[in-house]
């Protein structure tokens, strides 16, 4: 199956075809879902991260506070996934010969292995370096921070 | 550019192309990133500032971090998030700069500052009042209804301050 092929599978799925076919209000509503997802991921990835670095919190045990942080980002991440696949179903042309989405893919796949690989070995660490820490939070923010601009780029380009 | 301004925005759009044409507006209209740059930043500052602003709220309404006291996560939380609004303010206040006439005409924008006002007298409300309270203060774990109110009116009102922001290219005019 070629590359054409498999994006009018896609396309023309039932549930892409049910958000395509609908009033243009739920495709705000989807990105204001969308929106709301990653709110509260990067919420959640910036309390930790300060706390990681001492600069909020700093009495709070850590491993409590990673505990709830990661059911943020479990919300939130869900949350922004499930709302980006369908947005994505429903025009996937549009989007995957736009750069700027492409380039956010990347980061996104970079900011997840960067979360699981090495930020939640350092929440759940016993004292974990300076540096390693640093580093930890530094990729974290930047990764992330790097998909929600990417992503604004991709209605400009 | 528009064919169609309602009478009653005639004398605030007339404002609006003014503020647009300015060296700044059209600086930054014209800079091929800047624009989006700034929407950028907007955005991560809204991530920030609105992101522990929820989790505050969420820990008013007692659902989040149960072990700290209010009053600590409050105090710890609230200068990153009024740096984050501080981000969002300017930022917001440039791209209205370049595309004010723009704005002007959408219905979607007038209602957005609205709840804006709304959400930032909830916050000065609780702020002053609520959060001086014996109530407030004397119970650091639980919080009395009118605490939580204000936290759950809080995450309703930005959500939908989020909402009409979205919403502004797709409601380009009042007809």
């Amino acid at each position: 199956m070629n590359a054409n092929k498999l994006l009018d599978a896609i396309e023309d799925s039932a549930l892409a075809q049910l958000v395509s076919k609908s009033d243009h209000l739920v495709g705000a509503g989807l990105q204001v879902a969308h929106i709301l997802g990653f709110i509260l991921l990067l919420g959640s990835l910036v309390l930790v991260n300060l706390r990681l670095l001492g600069w909020i919190l700093p009495e709070e045990p850590l491993t409590k506070l990673s505990r709830e942080a990661a059911r943020l980002f479990t919300l939130g991440l869900t949350l922004a996934v499930v709302s980006g696949l369908l947005i994505f179903i429903a025009t996937p042309r549009l989007y995957v010969v736009n750069w700027a989405f492409g380039l956010k893919a990347v980061l996104f796949a970079a900011a997840l292995l960067i979360h699981f690989l090495l930020l939640r070995r350092v929440l759940k660490g016993d004292r974990p370096s300076r540096w390693l820490t640093r580093t930890a939070v530094g990729l974290s923010l930047t990764l992330w921070f790097g998909v929600s601009l990417a992503g604004r780029m991709i209605g400009f380009v | 550019m528009n064919d169609q301004v309602p009478a009653f925005l005639a004398g605030i759009y007339a404002w609006a192309q003014t503020v647009e044409l300015s060296p700044v507006g059209v600086a930054i209209a014209e800079s091929r990133y800047a624009f989006a740059v700034i929407e950028g930043v907007h955005l991560i500052g809204l991530a920030v500032a609105v992101g522990l602003l929820f989790i505050v709220d969420l820990r008013l309404l007692g659902v989040v971090l149960r072990g700290v006291p209010v009053s600590k996560v409050l105090r710890q939380l609230r200068p990153w998030i009024i740096a984050g609004f501080a981000v969002i303010f300017i930022t917001g206040v440039l791209l209205f700069w370049s595309s004010a006439a723009r704005l002007v005409l959408s219905p979607a924008f007038p209602i957005k500052l609205f709840l804006i006002l709304l959400a930032g007298l909830n916050a000065l409300y609780f702020e002053l009042v609520i959060g001086r309270s014996e109530a407030v203060r004397q119970r650091p774990w639980s919080l009395p209804l009118n605490a939580r109110i204000a936290g759950l009116a809080s995450l309703s009102l930005w959500s939908l301050v989020i909402v009409f922001g979205r919403l502004i290219p797709y409601l380009p005019s009042w007809y």
